[in-house]
């Protein structure tokens, strides 16, 4: 293909990215934007000035979702990290058969877990509540975590951290000065995939959230139920602002995760 | 300390966590199901929940279009993606601008999505606007249905949308892997471009490609908040059944949204099959 | 067997109604339970799709109640009163008795029904709130809910009637009485729908559609009646049947919530909207989303008004503060303030009689959105609600023989 028409391809792919994000930015300015109107009549602040009060409850519900996906990303860490460095370092009996397991979460569907995950939280006192949110992001943040930490482990070389010890450095030491330097990029990567799945979780967060705990998607879906475009429009780009900025600092290492999630299992 | 002690204490948190949410979880919805509730008094477990969905002809229907969505839209989105894969492998202007739009789309949400794709493509959304300004209709009516519409081409462009810039990423990674080297070999031995990426690269890239549409097709089959957006009155996709069937004020349908869940488990777990024989076959590694 | 396990379920669980709790506070005085109330939290869950609603609740409520009480009200929005039923009732089974999540529920209509057959309500409290003498027991439109009897087990809080939208610059003369809306349906193919029940809006059309077919609600009063729904329905589907090619779409789609009926309304896809809360139309026009010529009407053949209310959970941990909640909401002024038009415009539940003269020349005083029609034109022309078992027969015979 000549030079040209890549451009011509890529411009057409990029229309198609963004396409659907433009209606947003226009609607969260409207103020009686009815068919057939190209554009709205009235441009108003007035749904961003009602997302951005307290009343409306916006703002109080973007710190719940920042909350959450922060705790559930650390949790997944401490919970996947270790995993990864097994799974990554030792080949042993049933490492497939783990691995399998801690996929899984990735490939079935929430429906399928969240009545019965309700079930559980609700008799440990804990649906309704954000620690029993967190928790339930748990289930399909840690896959994501775990295979990406699998990957960084199978690529590290356990000999520095014996070179460190034998050198006399406290094993705290060597985690700080060898291993978490080694695997940092990695990490990095893996807590970025863990807050973006925690961030958009939908039913999961209806369903043992029980509505106490509101997040931005269950806010959002609230408003678009109403027909209040505007608002809602307003709402859904706020709820994309993180994303954006994440992306921004780590827009590079991006790719990472597609290597993890289709490294084989046996490496 | 043992390496085996090592490795229990390294995989016990996960597996703990796993073991006693997720499995647990299953569990619970899979003796609901059976109608199975000792604290209940209910100690005869049977299957009427699930002959009570599968006669319901609103289930298979719901089924069928579960899997019609989940299958087109993985189809168009691995074909669009392995193109855009190979597009951003080769230079021209404006290609980091692209690979950053196809990074950003990875951040977005589906809801976010779902209601953008709704302001473009209903009949008297952003494109039905332009048709009627460029003289093309006269009412929303003439536009085409593209949204709560029966054949969902809504909600399939929306996980095209979405999936496209997931399945390149993975792609992209892969190739990155893989190098130029067995292309080139290809190449010195005298076959033209086309014929290396089709006999060579393509080969080697499709374990990755269709572990990848194993996720997204999973997604597809399972998405509850995104069909509720674009989704028609009827049939409805078998997540939002079986959500509807467990909040129902006719207490008699819970067993059979457990029994709808089951379905959907199962299925998603041919899918788990399906992936693992895929990546445990002889895929390149990340070196 | 099914019917036997839900049996098996509401026997098993009933004896666990009631907490402790909820039967002391109704051994006591009002100043006691106020007493009780001060610094509680409230978790109100209510529909959440109305920004001027929520104002009101989070804005004025909220103010009165922090000032007056040290309440605190957590507004929770919820798209559909039937997942927090379900909820309360997966509460009951985990034998969730009194740490509930749910304090206070805006609901009525089938949902009450579940709750109060499931026995999730908390009940026979309503007397001891001072504002309970405001409201009419006496009317039968406020003593039952679809039919079945309140009970004491909840607290009415707004009044409603069915009411269509037009567009007056579209539509110069709409129809008045459903079969003369029939034939003007059947005159502007794809310029009329309805939503899909089981949304509420849609499945009140049904019943003025199913009113309209039994030649008025005489026959369809009181409880279920499997002959006659039979009969009735078949006449209902066949009518329902002959305009679905005249329908928006030739009926091959229906809208699935009002919201969508709504939409297709703003953008002159249809030429009608409706609601059970006509205040709804003057809020749309209000914030740019409906145009300002939109007027709406009653129909001569009467449409269906009922009420609204509040609930508190057999197991909430709050219910001295909810009640407080609820007497608060029931006060003339609370309900002077909701019947303003910019901020809600909602008919209040409360004999105006009773109240005050501040009140009174307050609600006088009130003028009403130029697109919302009167209540008290509406009421010329009511019709009652059926009983709840009807209309779960409606919906279901609807998906069946109608929008399959």
């Amino acid at each position: 293909m000549r030079p040209s028409l890549r451009t011509l391809a890529g411009l057409a792919l990029a229309g198609f990215l963004v396409l659907p994000l433009l209606p947003l930015v226009a609607w969260s300015v409207a103020r009686g934007w009815r068919f057939p109107a190209l554009m709205p009549d009235q441009v108003s602040a007035q749904a961003w000035t009602f997302a951005l009060s307290s009343q409306a409850g916006v703002l109080a519900s973007f710190a719940t979702t920042t909350l959450i996906a922060t705790a559930t990303t650390l949790l997944a860490l401490l919970v996947g990290l270790p995993a990864g460095r097994a799974l990554g370092l030792y080949r042993f009996r049933g490492r497939g058969l783990v691995l399998l397991l801690l996929l899984a979460p990735a490939l079935l569907p929430g429906i399928a877990v969240v009545f019965g995950l309700h079930g559980i939280l609700l008799r440990l006192g804990l649906a309704g509540t954000m620690p029993g949110v967190i928790l339930a992001h748990l289930i399909p943040v840690l896959p994501y975590m775990t295979l990406v930490m699998t990957a960084v482990f199978a690529r590290f070389d356990p000999a520095f951290e014996q070179q460190a010890r034998s050198l006399g450095a406290t094993p705290l030491q060597t985690f700080r000065s060898v291993t978490l330097p080694a695997i940092m990029p990695g990490l990095m990567i893996a807590c970025l995939f863990a807050f973006l799945v925690s961030w958009s979780q939908y039913l999961l967060t209806l369903a043992v959230g029980a509505g106490r705990v509101q997040t931005l998607p269950l806010l959002l879906f609230s408003f678009a139920s109403a027909g209040r475009n505007d608002i809602t429009a307003a709402i859904a780009l706020l709820y994309i602002l993180p994303g954006l900025l994440i992306l921004a600092v780590t827009a590079r290492r991006i790719t990472g995760r597609g290597a993890a999630l289709t490294e084989r299992l046996h490496p | 300390m043992t390496d085996r002690t090592r490795l229990v204490l390294l995989l016990a948190p996960a597996l703990l966590v796993l073991g006693g949410l997720f499995l647990t979880g299953l569990g619970l919805t899979l003796l609901r199901s059976f109608r199975y509730v000792p604290a209940l008094g209910m100690t005869e477990p049977d299957l009427s929940a699930y002959t009570a969905i599968l006669t319901a002809p609103g289930f298979l229907k719901s089924l069928v279009l579960s899997l019609w969505i989940a299958s087109v839209s993985t189809l168009i989105a691995a074909v669009l993606a392995l193109a855009t894969a190979l597009l951003l492998r080769q230079t021209f202007p404006g290609r980091a601008v692209i690979s950053f739009l196809v990074q950003l789309n990875l951040t977005i949400p589906h809801i976010v999505g779902a209601i953008g794709i709704l302001y473009l493509l209903s009949q008297s959304g952003s494109f039905a606007r332009l048709a009627h300004a460029a003289g093309l209709i006269a009412t929303p009516a003439e536009f085409p249905v593209l949204t709560q519409d029966p054949y969902a081409i809504g909600i399939i462009l929306l996980y095209v949308w979405k999936e496209l810039p997931f399945i390149t990423l993975i792609l992209l990674a892969n190739m990155q892997t893989l190098g130029e080297d067995h292309e080139s070999v290809a190449r010195s031995l005298g076959a033209t471009r086309w014929q290396a990426v089709r006999h060579v690269l393509l080969p080697l890239l499709m374990p990755a490609l269709l572990a990848a549409s194993a996720l997204v097709f999973a997604f597809a089959f399972g998405a509850y908040e995104v069909p509720l957006v674009l989704g028609a009155h009827a049939p409805k996709v078998l997540p939002v059944l079986a959500w509807q069937a467990s909040t129902d004020s006719d207490l008699t349908t819970r067993p059979e949204a457990m029994a709808m869940a089951v379905v959907i488990a199962l299925i998603g777990f041919a899918l788990l099959a399906l992936y693992a024989r895929l990546v445990g076959k002889d895929s390149p590694r990340a070196p | 067997m099914l019917r036997s396990l839900a049996t098996l379920l509401l026997l098993s669980t009933a004896a666990l109604a009631d907490t402790a709790d909820g039967e002391a506070l109704k051994a006591m005085s009002w100043d006691q339970i106020v007493d009780k109330a001060r610094g509680g939290t409230v978790n109100w869950f209510m529909w959440g799709g109305s920004d001027t609603i929520n104002a009101y609740v989070s804005g004025y409520v909220a103010d009165r109640l922090r000032a007056d009480y040290g309440i605190t009200l957590n507004r929770v929005p919820i798209t559909d009163a039937a997942d927090i039923v379900n909820q309360v009732l997966s509460e009951k089974e985990a034998g969730v008795t009194d740490a509930g999540s749910v304090d206070l529920i805006w609901i009525n209509g089938e949902n009450f029904r579940s709750m109060k057959q499931a026995d999730l309500a908390f009940c026979g409290y309503t007397d001891l709130l001072p504002n309970d003498a405001l409201v009419n027991w006496d009317n039968p439109a406020i003593a039952n809910d679809f039919g079945v009897p309140v009970d004491g087990c909840e607290v009415p809080w707004n009044t409603v009637q069915f009411a269509f939208a037009h567009d007056s610059a579209v539509v110069t003369d709409p129809p008045r009485d459903i079969a003369s809306l029939l034939d003007w349906i059947k005159a502007n193919p794809g310029r009329f729908t309805y939503p899909a029940p089981p949304d509420f809006t849609g499945s009140a059309f049904l019943r003025h559609v199913l009113i309209h077919a039994a030649g008025g609600p005489d026959s369809l009063l009181g409880p279920f009646d499997q002959a006659t729904f039979d009969t009735t329905a078949a006449k209902t589907w066949a009518i329902l049947n002959e305009i679905e090619p005249f329908l928006w779409r030739e009926g091959a789609t229906y809208p699935t919530t009002v919201t969508q009926l709504n939409e297709l309304f703003a953008n002159g896809e249809v030429d009608f909207s409706f609601n059970y809360d006509p205040a709804q139309f003057g809020l749309a026009v209000q914030a740019g989303t409906w145009p300002e010529t939109t007027r709406s009407f009653g129909l001569t053949d009467g449409t269906i008004g009922n009420t609204n209310y509040t609930l508190i959970p057999f197991n909430s941990p709050n219910k001295a503060a909810a009640m407080v909640v609820q007497n608060l909401l029931l006060s003339g002024e609370a309900q002077l303030e909701k019947a303003k038009p910019e901020v809600w415009g909602a008919a209040p539940a409360i004999e105006v009689a009773r109240t005050g003269p501040e009140v009174q020349d307050g609600l006088a005083a009130i003028k009403t959105h130029p697109s919302v029609v009167p209540a008290a034109d509406l009421a010329k022309a009511a019709l009652p609600e059926l009983q709840a078992d009807w209309l779960t027969a409606i919906e279901k015979g609807w998906a069946e023989n109608v929008g399959n």
